[in-house]
């Protein structure tokens, strides 16, 4: 294996298109962080290379803290994303369970009726939502959002689910069944483990669109503390026709990047177990 | 005067989570802390009067905009809380930002959460059904203030009654560079109070600033201010209008307007920044003070910013009366109100709050702070002393006269706010500078807007 | 050439849909358990027998999604055979909404542009998707950092990710205007989002953008199950690099990406978020999607029924691409 030539080659098919892709897909939020980290007048000044940082400032970070309720829309952006993702994998833990494994009546009619219930998008529902939402007395409440997260979620991480459960070989249930084991406690003991990958899966799609949903975080749940991440930086941080863009971006320097790293733990299981699984197979 | 009853000591957090709204009017006395407060505190019994024993205890929520004027907006959040702790009320205020308060506003009339809402010019026809009456209050207000300003009356009454409480709307002038209009040849430019031209006019010295690198800038994107406040005025100005009073014969397709148009046409190559069929609300301010363009049509909030981050800027900006055409001057403008959901479970103390808060000690207060930004709803603030500290603000105080709101000359009922949310009267301006066919671009405002008032 | 073993390839497994209409129709028989006195031993028959287990297992999901989803939904199909108004319950008026919106203009324009939104983005996203899964699936240091950097995009809030592009495209302040400037390509600045062709392929790029790590981390999980040994087999037996592609690696990750490409379609139908952001549908109707216009003729003119019949005009669309993916997963059974 000739050095130079290897390392050419791999150059040309590997590190220059990864390098294109890792530019186009992250210079966003390179310029988020640098617009965060100036100061608002510079931002105007068309003097200045807008690539590069002229006066670097923490004064967006600091107005972020100071003058808005930024640690309430995390905690309440956390509370929200990890009790509703947490409910959804349970409910669809059971339906892709209950579709993948067991017959019962009406099973393909349930299993075509959640499908179809992906379709319908939030921007319709919302209206006779907030009908529902109030008469059950959840207005401005965690509920609110706990409840018709799922919704969903729900849909897709079933889907996800009953794959993971179709690949277990049914041999090893059945095996267990018939030396004592109930159904369910195959399904914790067995089936469940065998579907780690498919968990992290579902549950970070499930993460990602809790912490990312705006519109019913904007009807059902934002008068005074109790806002999300992005309504609370929509609303406090754009006043009238002005927005505060240093500001407006360190909210979402802040409000992703935590994620990201630690999507970056997940990342690592949610492959290998994918690898894992084939090596096995 | 009323002692706070101290409640269990529960933040406003938890307050919020455990007590949903719904239940609101059964929590009585010897409940809820009033939000972020201290205890006791009494007031003098005079400036609240005697609030009614039985809201004591009781939760008010009030949504509005955003405002541009922060200090004004922590002053209506501490006079609101002001009031509650010597009313005994539990009020929460909340500011969104202004293309999400109509959704919200959709969701509170649908299924309640809100008692007070700020409603923009002609809202208040659009959800006439579930707003309460306040006629008597309202004349009241207009009643002390030496009598309503012209746009408040020809904006604010539904079919002859007030389902809310006028009290302003934030004003509309032509932003101007002092030195670049000198350049270019304009006499009196110093003082804009003495400028009254016509549209050609305005658009010549744009063209020769643009010839100079400095156009003007225009919205005419999909915003719910700035393009408007261009386009109807313009329209008005040149003899078109949406509708006959009749409310129903569409008056748009004029030829005075198409040649009008044809000459706006012409200026937008000519005077204007050509990226503005994309700009929203915000994108001429942020131009307007990089002196990116020489003039451009805003409220009071450039200058604000400016004499707060640009100073070289603000003592170069003025501001001059809008443009006049061959039918008159015209402003797009009416006078928001602040309604009471027919659907609030709190009704009582909502107008007791608003009863109290037009007093002339809170309104004035309230309204001086944002010094000229936001115009008056009574003649009486017409001729205030505030209007004289800056004169580069007082043409603003002339604005509430020319004030004519959308579906002129019929009434600004939902046909108006559908052609509004619609865009049509915007897009038939964007039509025509993106194609250069002012025949075409209006004929196709006239039919969308048949569809609607036919 | 088959990876069939005794086990389905974990190149079917990250996504259910697969297998959805084979579990659902090839569920093993019932079994019953010999049936015992007492209400303890009923409670757990009935969580043995298939049947009743089945149901229980289904209630919690299935109670939620019709409390907080079919209800609503089928409120708002009513809504959408009313005149009703924000405020004001309307009577029905049948299909009268669908059928004034079909001689609406605006609304025509609203529909061609969603298409073209959907049916440019979404190939882009695959292909560049199947790009990036390719570059990322060779071993290098950082493997696992890249693989989360290259996931910001979908990760971040829309809301927010978008307002820095709403930045960049900014027709004053844009970067990427000041460097063509200073690089001497253009003299004016680029009007991004106001210019008629330009807006909505800026509405498209930003699309990709936020679609690529789906697509990417997707493909990923199945290229990685793809067994090293069919590619060292096809190499013994003298397949270069572009025929291993095309034959073992293109047949492992069909379903996977052709899957992922209909739920694409299905979401990008359905998007609001972006382009309310970058221009509300503007300029002059130009960028218009079915959820904005919705929104714009629903909330902002209170027209609550004729909203409701321009976001279920989606609805049997969006059925023909489920319809699709379904008849596409029972052909590969």
């Amino acid at each position: 294996m000739v050095g130079s030539g290897k390392l050419t080659k791999r150059t040309l098919n590997l590190y220059l298109p990864l390098t294109a892709f890792v530019i186009f897909l992250l210079f966003p939020f390179y310029w988020m962080i640098i617009v965060s980290l100036k100061p608002t007048p510079d931002l105007f000044d068309l003097k200045f290379n807008p690539f590069w940082i002229q006066h670097f400032t923490l004064e967006n970070y600091f107005y972020l803290f100071q003058n808005t309720d930024f640690p309430e829309w995390v905690m309440n952006t956390i509370i929200v994303t990890v009790s509703a993702t947490s409910i959804s994998l349970v409910c669809s833990v059971l339906i892709g369970y209950a579709l993948a494994r067991l017959r019962f009546p009406g099973s393909n009619f349930l299993g075509v009726g959640i499908f179809l219930a992906y379709l319908v998008p939030p921007t319709l529902l919302f209206l006779p939502l907030a009908q529902v939402i109030a008469t059950l007395g959840l207005y401005n409440t965690y509920w609110a959002l706990i409840l018709t997260y799922p919704t969903q979620l729900i849909p897709f991480a079933s889907w996800l689910l009953m794959g993971y459960f179709r690949t277990i070989p049914k041999e090893i249930e059945e095996s267990a069944m018939a030396d004592g084991c109930t159904r369910l406690a195959t399904l914790v003991r067995i089936i469940l483990p065998l579907s780690v990958p498919g968990l992290l899966s579902a549950g970070i799609f499930c993460f990602t669109l809790c912490w990312n949903e705006f519109l019913y975080a904007l009807i059902f749940m934002s008068s005074g503390p109790m806002k999300t991440i992005p309504v609370g930086t929509v609303s406090d941080l754009i006043k009238a026709d002005t927005l505060f863009w240093g500001a407006l971006m360190a909210s979402a320097v802040l409000g992703s990047f935590p994620i990201a790293i630690l999507y970056s733990f997940f990342v690592k299981h949610y492959v290998s177990g994918l690898t894992a699984g084939a090596v096995k197979g | 005067m009323d002692e706070q009853k101290k409640g269990k000591g529960h933040s406003s957090l938890s307050a919020l989570l455990t007590t949903p709204v719904s239940r609101r009017g059964l929590i009585k006395a010897g409940g809820i802390a009033a939000v972020g407060l201290a205890a006791g505190g009494s007031l003098p019994r005079q400036v609240f009067g005697q609030a009614p024993a039985a809201i004591k205890g009781t939760k008010l929520a009030i949504l509005q905009g955003t405002y541009f004027i922060p200090t004004a907006q922590d002053l209506y959040k501490k006079q609101a809380q002001e009031w509650g702790k010597a009313s005994g009320v539990t009020v929460a205020t909340d500011f969104l930002n202004w293309p999400d308060l109509q959704p919200k506003i959709a969701a509170a009339v649908q299924a309640g959460g809100v008692d007070i809402i700020e409603l923009w010019p002609v809202w208040n026809f659009l959800y006439q059904n579930s707003l309460l009456d306040l006629t008597d209050m309202a004349e009241e207000v207009g009643r002390k203030g030496g009598g309503y300003e012209t746009f408040v009356l020809n904006s604010c009454k539904v079919k002859g009654r007030y389902l809310g409480i006028p009290f302003g709307h934030s004003g509309t002038a032509v932003n101007y560079r002092i030195s670049w209009f000198k350049e270019a040849g304009v006499a009196n430019a110093d003082d804009g109070r003495k400028l009254d031209m016509t549209w050609d006019e305005y658009f010549a010295i744009g063209k020769k600033l643009k010839a100079k690198g400095k156009p003007f800038g225009q919205a005419l994107g999909h915003s719910t201010g700035d393009p408007q406040s261009f386009c109807y005025p313009y329209m008005w100005c040149n003899g078109a209008m949406e509708v006959e009073k009749d409310g129903k014969t569409v008056a748009f397709n004029k030829p005075q307007f198409v040649d009008a148009m044809k000459r706006f046409i012409q200026a937008w190559k000519d005077a204007y920044d050509e990226t503005g069929t994309s700009w929203d609300d915000s994108n001429n301010n942020r131009a307007f003070l990089a002196e990116q363009i020489s003039s451009t049509i805003n409220g009071a909030s450039i200058y604000w910013v400016a004499q707060k981050n640009h100073p070289a800027i603000a003592k170069d900006t003025n501001h001059m009366l809008f443009p006049r055409g061959p039918a008159g001057r015209f402003y797009q403008m009416g006078s928001r109100t602040f309604a009471i959901l027919k659907n609030s479970k709190n009704i009582p103390a909502a107008k007791e709050f608003l009863k109290w808060w037009f007093q002339d000690k809170q309104y004035d207060e309230w309204w001086r702070l944002q010094g000229g930004y936001h115009l008056q709803h009574t003649l009486r603030l017409a001729k205030d002393s505030m209007w004289d500290k800056d004169i580069k603000m007082t043409s603003f105080r002339e604005q509430p006269k020319y004030g004519r709101l959308q579906g002129y000359a019929g009434d600004p009922t939902e046909k108006a706010s559908l052609a509004w949310s619609k865009y049509i009267v915007v897009d038939t301006y964007a039509k025509a500078v993106q194609s250069g066919d002012a025949t075409g671009a209006i004929k196709w405002g006239a039919e969308q807007l048949q569809r609607i008032y036919g | 050439m088959t990876e069939e073993g005794n086990r389905p390839s974990p190149a079917s497994v990250p996504f259910g849909e697969v297998c959805f209409i084979m579990a659902v129709g090839l569920s093993p028989a019932a079994e019953s358990l010999p049936s015992r006195g007492g209400i303890l031993a009923r409670a757990k028959n009935l969580l043995e027998r298939q049947a009743s287990l089945g149901i229980i297992l289904m209630i919690p999901g299935v109670i939620l999604l019709m409390v907080f989803m079919a209800y609503p939904f089928f409120l708002g199909i009513w809504l959408s055979m009313s005149d009703s108004m924000i405020g004001r319950i309307g009577r029905f008026i049948g299909l009268r909404n669908f059928a004034d919106l079909l001689t609406d203009s605006i609304f025509l324009q609203t529909m061609r542009n969603t298409f073209t939104y959907a049916l440019i983005t979404v190939p882009f996203k695959a292909v560049l998707g199947l790009g990036l899964a390719l570059a990322l699936n060779n071993r290098m240091r950082f493997s696992n950092p890249m693989r989360a950097v290259v996931m910001m995009p979908w990760i971040v809030p829309t809301a927010l990710s978008t307002l820095g592009w709403f930045m960049i495209f900014d027709p004053v302040f844009s970067p990427i205007s000041w460097l063509l400037r200073q690089m001497g390509v253009i003299n004016k600045n680029i009007n991004f989002l106001g210019d008629p062709g330009l807006a909505i392929s800026m509405l498209c790029l930003v699309n990709i953008w936020r679609g690529i790590p789906f697509f990417g981390i997707t493909i990923l999980a199945g290229l990685q199950a793809v067994p090293q040994e069919l590619h060292e087999a096809a190499a013994i037996d003298g397949a270069n690099a572009w025929h291993r592609f095309r034959h073992v690696t293109i047949p492992a990750i069909k379903g996977i990406a052709l899957i992922a490409s209909l739920l694409s379609i299905i979401w990008t139908f359905a998007d609001f978020q972006l382009i309310y952001i970058l221009t509300k549908g503007g300029p002059a109707n130009q960028t218009h999607i079915f959820g904005t216009y919705a929104y714009q003729i629903g909330l902002s003119a209170t027209e609550i029924g004729m909203g409701a019949a321009i976001a279920l005009y989606m609805f049997p669309i969006l059925s023909v691409f489920a319809m699709l993916l379904l008849m596409y997963l029972r052909k590969e059974d």
